[in-house]
C-alpha cells in the first residue's frame, strides 16, 4: 500500500521530482561526460600506441645510425625493442603535397595498423602503405601508384594498403601547425628493402626504443653505448604523444574544475528540494505515525524518494555523460580532425561511478534525515503542519532608510531572511550558473585572443619557407638577399635535462613578431635570450639570470643571459642572430619568412632549395580547426549550464512560490492584481540574480585564472577579456532568471483563493 | 435598490463525473448598513455564498448585483479592483502576512486603495497601537484577528465579509473580537456579513439567513438584536 502511496506522491509532486531528476541527470551527465572525454582520449590513444609500438625514446642524428649502433642500443639492459627509423618530408608529385616518407626496420616499433588492403610485407620493394585519411582526401586507392620526390630522388611505389600509425596520431608537419590538414600533409610507409633499393644504401636518422628505463638512466646508457652525447627525445617530446596526452590533461583539468562546480550546484539544490519536499509531507508523515506505523517503516518509505531520484537521475546522467563525451570526442566532430585514431570508444573512469554511488547515497541520506526530523516528538507533534521560523526584526529595521522602503521591498527583504536556505540556494544557483558561463566565455575569449594574436599578429609574412637540409648558410644568405625576407634557425638543445628548441631570428621586416608576458608585441634586443613563460616559471628564473644549455650531438655548452620572457607555443628559447653570433652559437638557417605568395616562390629563383612552403592561410586554417575543438567543449558546457540554470531557478522559484502561496493568496483576496503579485516575485528574483551576477563574475574570473594556470603546461595563455565575457553571461543569466520568474509568476492567475485560505495557519 | 442582490445564483462544482450543487438558484437582497449572519450546517453553501459575494469565486449561473453592478461577469483584474475597493475580508485563520509587522500588514492596503483610512486610527480602534511594530507571530490569536479586522476596514470598503471570525478563538476572546468588529462597522457605517456556526452571534444580527443544501431556507429580520454584552457566551 505504501508503495502505491510512493508512486502517487511522486505523481503529485511531479514537477519537483522531474526537476530533481533533471538536476541529478545534468550534474552527473556533465561530470561523467567531461571525465569520459579525457579518459577516452587516454585509453584509446594508449591502446593505439600499444598496437603500433609507439617508442618510448628516440635517438636522433642527422648523420644517421648504422646497424651496429642499433645493436649497441638493443643490447642495453632494460631495452625491450628497437628499430631504426626514418621520416623525411617528401613532395608528392601530383599536388606537391608534403608527405612524410617513413621507414621502420622493425614494424613492431613505430609501425602501423592496416585498415584496408594488404598486410605489411617487409620484403616488398614497390609497396607503399599510405595514411588512410591522406588517401581519402587525395583520392588514392589500393593499387594506385604514388610518386614522392626528395631532392633529386624520386620514389614510385604501388599502394598496397591504407593504414593508421600512432606515430602520426596528430599528423602535423611541425609543432607550429596546430591541426592536421590531410589535403596537404600525410604520410606513407615503405619497407627497409625498398628504401635500400631506391637509395642504394641504408639511411636512418633515428633509433626508436621501447624501454621501461627512466629518462636519465636510458640517456646515460645510450650515450655510453654509442660513445657520444645523443639527442634523445622522450615520447612526451613527440607531438603525437605529448600533444595527445596534453589534450587529455587539458580535458582532465577542465573536468576537475567546471564539471565539479556543475555537479556541486546540482547536488546542493537537489538536497534542498528533497528536504523541502519532505517538509511538505509532514502532515502525512504525522498521519501515518498516528495510525500506528512505526518510525522505521515511515522513514524507509520517505528514504525511498531520495533513492529513487538518485538512481533514476544517475542512470539518465550516465546516458547523458556518454552523449557529452561522444559529442566532444567523436571521429566526425572537431576532435576527429585532430586525432587519427582507429577506435573512438567512450570509456568512463571507474571513480566516476564511485562519485555517482556517493551522490545516490547522499540523496538517500538527505531523505532519511529529513523524514527523521519530521518524525521527532510524539504523533501529535508530527501531525502539526510545518511552520517556518517566526519572523524576527532585522537589524537594519532600526534605520531611517528602512521606514522609507516600499511595502514590496520590505516584504521581499524579510522573506529573504526568513527563508534563508531557499534564498541562499537561489543565490547559489545564479552564482554557480554565472561562474560556469563566465569561465566558459572567458576561456573562449582567452583562447581566441591568444591564438588570434599569435597567428594574426605574430605572423606577418605571406609564406613560410623551409629550406632543404643541404642548404648552406652562404646559399641561404643569397636567397635571403634575393627575397628580401626575414629568417630563422631552429635547433634542439638540452636545458636541465630537457630537450627544448632554440630559435635564432633575424627579423628586419617584422614578418615575425613576439609576444611578451602582457601579450604585447615586443622587439627582441641583442643583449640576451628570451625564454618561454613555461621555462621561466618551471625553473624559477627571472630576467638577468644566466642559464647554460648544451647542443645535442656535440659537447658544446653555451651560457646565456636572460633578456626577457615571451609567450610561445613551443617550449623554448629565442634570441636574435646578433646575440647568437656574439655568443658563438653555431646555427644553420632553416626557415625564411617572406611577403611573396607560394606561386611566386615556386616559380621564382632558388625554388629548388625549398623543401616546404606554407602560406599563412594554411596555418590559419589549422588554427580555425583547433579552435573548433575548443568551441565544442565550451559550447557543450554553456548549453548545459543554461539548462541547469533554468532547471535550478525554476525549481527554486516554484518552491518559493508554493511556500508563499498562502501569502500570495491573501494579497489576491485583499485586492492585489496578478501583475502586482507577479512583480513582487520577480523583484526578489532580480535581487538574487543581480547579487549572484555580482558575486559570480569575479569568482568566474578567478576560476578561469586557476584553469589557465593549470593549462599552462599546454599554452602560455593569459586571461583575456573580450566583449563576450562581459555581455553574454550577464544577458544569459538575467534572461534565464527573468524567463523563470515570468513562468512562475504566471501561476498567480491560478491561485485558488477559496481553497488556499482554508488551510489552517 | 438593495446594496446586494443575488438573482437565481447557482454554483456547481464538478468532482470527477459527479456534479455537486453548492448553491442552487438563490435569490437574496441585502440592504446597506445591515449586520447579516448566515447560519447553516457544514456543506450548506454558506461559505460559497460569501466567496461569490467577495469575488473570490464566480457563479455557474445567475447574477450578483452589488450597487447595481453584476460582479458575476467581471474579469480577473476587475474582480481584483472590486475586492480592493468594495470588500473587506476577515478570515477564521486571520491570514496575516508573517513577514510584515502589524503596522505594515494594515498599511499594505495603501498599495491598492486610493483613499485608505489612517492605519494608526485603525490600530487605536482595535486597541493594538502598542503592538504596532510586532510581527503576527508575536501576537495572540485574538490580537491577530483584531489586526485582520483593522486591515479589512482600513480599505474603507462598503461591505465587510467575515468567515467564522471567532472560529479559532475561545468564547471570551471571540466576544472581544466581535465587539471590536461591530463597533468599528457601526462607526464607519459598513454592511457586515458573517458566516458562522455560532448561534450566539446570530442573536446580535439585524438579519439572519439560514442556508441548507444550497438553498435559502429562512430569512429572519430581528428588530431588536442583542448587544455583545447581552449575549450569554
Amino acid at each position: 500500500m505504501l508503495f502505491r502511496k510512493l508512486l502517487r506522491t511522486i505523481w503529485h509532486y511531479k514537477a519537483q521530482f522531474i526537476s530533481m531528476i533533471l538536476m541529478v541527470m545534468l550534474g552527473v551527465g556533465v561530470f561523467v561526460g567531461f571525465q569520459g572525454e579525457w579518459y577516452s582520449i587516454e585509453r584509446d590513444t594508449f591502446a593505439f600506441y600499444d598496437a603500433t609500438g609507439f617508442a618510448d625514446y628516440r635517438l636522433v642524428s642527422e648523420y644517421g645510425y648504422k646497424a651496429e649502433d642499433s645493436d649497441k642500443i638493443s643490447s642495453i639492459e632494460g631495452v625491450d625493442k628497437i628499430s631504426r627509423f626514418l621520416s623525411i618530408k617528401t613532395n608528392e608529385s601530383k599536388d606537391n603535397d608534403v608527405v612524410a616518407l617513413t621507414v621502420t626496420t622493425d614494424i613492431d616499433v613505430s609501425g602501423f595498423m592496416v585498415t584496408s588492403g594488404d598486410e605489411y610485407d617487409k620484403t616488398s620493394k614497390d609497396g607503399v602503405w599510405i595514411s588512410d585519411l591522406y588517401a581519402e582526401k587525395n583520392g588514392y586507392r589500393q593499387g594506385d601508384e604514388i610518386t614522392l620526390k626528395y631532392g633529386r630522388l624520386s620514389i614510385t611505389g604501388t599502394i598496397k594498403g591504407l593504414v593508421k600509425s600512432s606515430e602520426y596520431l596528430i599528423c602535423v608537419p611541425d609543432e607550429n601547425q596546430m591541426m592536421p590538414d590531410y589535403e596537404k600533409y600525410g604520410y606513407v610507409y615503405i619497407s627497409p628493402a625498398m628504401l635500400k633499393e631506391k637509395l642504394g644504401f641504408e639511411f636512418y636518422t633515428e633509433i626508436h626504443v621501447i624501454s621501461d628505463l627512466d629518462k636519465k638512466e636510458f640517456i646515460d646508457k645510450a650515450n655510453d653505448a654509442l660513445g657520444k652525447t645523443n639527442l634523445v627525445l622522450t615520447k612526451e617530446e613527440v607531438v603525437s604523444y605529448g600533444e595527445a596526452q596534453g589534450e587529455a590533461n587539458e580535458g582532465k583539468t577542465m573536468a576537475s574544475i567546471l564539471p565539479v562546480i556543475f555537479l556541486g550546484i546540482a547536488v546542493l539544490i537537489m538536497a534542498t528540494t528533497m528536504q523541502r519536499l519532505t517538509i511538505n509531507e509532514k502532515t502525512q508523515i504525522g498521519t501515518l505515525k498516528a495510525l500506528g506505523f512505526r518510525d522505521a517503516k515511515i522513514t524507509k518509505h520517505y528514504t525511498l524518494f531520495g533513492l529513487f531520484i538518485g538512481i533514476v537521475g544517475s542512470l539518465l546522467g550516465i546516458g547523458l555523460g556518454y552523449f557529452v563525451a561522444w559529442f566532444i570526442f567523436n571521429p566526425d566532430g572537431s576532435m576527429g580532425t585532430y586525432f587519427d585514431l582507429p577506435s573512438w570508444a567512450i570509456y568512463i573512469p571507474w571513480w566516476s561511478y564511485l562519485v555517482i554511488a556517493c551522490i545516490i547515497a547522499l540523496m538517500t541520506l538527505i531523505s532519511y534525515i529529513s523524514a527523521k526530523n519530521m518524525l521527532r516528538g510524539n504523533a501529535a507533534d508530527s501531525l502539526k503542519p510545518y511552520t517556518p521560523k517566526a519572523m524576527k526584526r532585522l537589524s537594519i529595521e532600526d534605520s531611517k532608510a528602512w521606514r522609507k522602503l516600499k511595502f514590496a521591498t520590505k516584504w521581499n527583504l524579510r522573506d529573504l531572511f526568513r527563508h534563508k536556505a531557499r534564498s541562499f540556494m537561489t543565490l547559489f544557483g545564479v552564482f554557480g550558473c554565472m561562474i560556469l558561463l563566465v569561465a566558459s566565455f572567458l576561456m573562449m575569449d582567452s583562447m581566441v585572443g591568444f591564438v588570434n594574436k599569435f597567428y594574426y599578429g605574430s605572423m606577418n609574412y605571406e609564406s613560410q619557407i623551409a629550406l632543404k637540409d643541404d642548404t648552406t648558410n652562404e646559399k641561404a644568405t643569397e636567397i635571403i638577399d634575393y627575397l628580401n625576407c626575414d629568417y630563422s634557425s631552429t635547433s634542439a638543445v638540452s636545458f636541465n635535462d630537457e630537450g627544448i628548441s632554440m630559435d635564432i631570428y633575424s627579423v628586419g621586416h617584422d614578418y615575425v613578431r613576439f609576444l611578451d608576458e602582457d601579450m604585447e608585441f615586443v622587439k627582441l634586443t641583442d643583449d640576451g635570450i628570451y625564454l618561454g613563460q613555461r621555462l621561466i616559471e618551471e625553473n624559477n628564473l627571472k630576467t638577468g639570470d644566466k642559464i647554460t644549455v648544451s647542443l645535442y650531438g656535440s659537447d658544446k655548452k653555451y651560457e646565456f643571459k636572460i633578456a626577457g620572457t615571451l609567450r610561445t607555443l613551443t617550449k623554448g628559447i629565442v634570441m636574435t642572430e646578433k646575440y647568437a653570433i656574439e655568443s658563438g652559437v653555431e646555427y644553420r638557417i632553416g626557415k625564411l619568412y617572406s611577403e611573396k605568395s607560394i606561386d611566386e616562390l615556386q616559380n621564382g629563383e632558388y625554388s629548388e632549395n625549398y623543401s616546404v612552403i606554407k602560406s599563412r592561410a594554411d596555418v590559419i586554417k589549422s588554427f580555425d580547426s583547433f579552435m573548433s575543438v575548443m568551441y565544442t567543449m565550451i559550447g557543450a558546457l554553456i548549453v548545459l549550464s543554461i539548462i541547469l540554470g533554468i532547471v535550478v531557478l525554476y525549481n527554486l522559484g516554484t518552491m518559493s512560490y508554493f511556500e508563499r502561496y498562502r501569502e500570495l493568496s491573501t494579497l489576491k483576496v485583499v485586492g492585489f492584481k496578478d501583475k502586482k503579485i507577479g512583480n513582487l516575485l520577480i523583484t526578489q528574483n532580480i535581487w538574487l540574480t543581480v547579487a549572484g551576477i555580482i558575486l559570480g563574475f569575479p569568482t568566474g574570473i578567478w576560476i578561469t585564472s586557476i584553469l589557465t594556470k593549470a593549462l599552462a603546461s599546454e599554452y602560455e595563455m593569459k586571461v583575456i577579456f573580450g566583449w563576450m565575457t562581459f555581455v553574454i553571461p550577464v544577458v544569459l543569466v538575467f534572461g534565464v532568471s527573468l524567463f523563470v520568474s515570468w513562468m512562475v509568476s504566471k501561476k498567480n492567475k491560478k491561485i485558488d483563493m477559496v481553497e488556499s485560505l482554508k488551510v489552517p495557519e | 435598490m438593495s446594496l446586494i442582490e443575488f438573482r437565481n445564483v447557482s454554483r456547481v462544482y464538478k468532482v470527477g463525473d459527479h456534479e455537486q450543487k453548492a448553491l442552487d438558484g438563490i435569490d437574496l437582497n441585502i440592504e446597506e448598513g445591515k449586520f447579516i449572519v448566515i447560519l447553516g450546517p457544514s456543506g450548506a453553501g454558506k461559505s460559497t455564498l460569501l466567496n461569490l459575494l467577495g469575488g473570490l469565486d464566480s457563479p455557474t449561473s445567475g447574477k450578483i448585483l452589488v450597487e447595481g453592478r453584476d460582479i458575476a461577469n467581471l474579469n480577473g483584474n476587475e474582480l481584483a479592483d472590486y475586492r480592493a475597493q468594495t470588500i473587506g475580508f476577515v478570515f477564521q485563520s486571520y491570514n496575516l502576512i508573517p513577514t510584515l509587522t502589524v503596522y505594515e500588514n494594515i498599511a499594505l492596503v495603501k498599495e491598492i486603495v486610493k483613499n485608505p483610512l489612517s492605519v494608526k486610527d485603525m490600530l487605536n480602534e482595535v486597541g493594538l497601537i502598542d503592538h504596532i511594530d510586532k510581527f503576527p507571530s508575536e501576537l495572540s490569536g485574538g490580537e491577530q484577528q483584531r489586526v485582520s479586522i483593522a486591515r479589512a476596514l482600513a480599505k474603507n470598503p462598503k461591505i465587510l465579509l467575515c468567515d467564522e471570525p471567532t472560529g479559532a478563538l475561545d468564547s471570551e476572546t471571540g466576544a472581544v473580537v466581535l465587539k471590536v468588529l461591530l463597533n468599528m462597522a457601526r462607526n464607519y457605517n459598513k454592511t457586515i456579513i458573517i458566516v458562522t456556526h455560532n448561534q450566539n452571534i446570530a442573536k446580535m444580527a439585524d438579519q439572519i439567513i439560514r442556508v441548507k443544501s444550497g438553498h435559502i431556507r429562512e430569512i429572519i429580520d430581528q428588530d431588536k438584536p442583542l448587544s455583545v454584552e447581552e449575549v450569554d457566551w
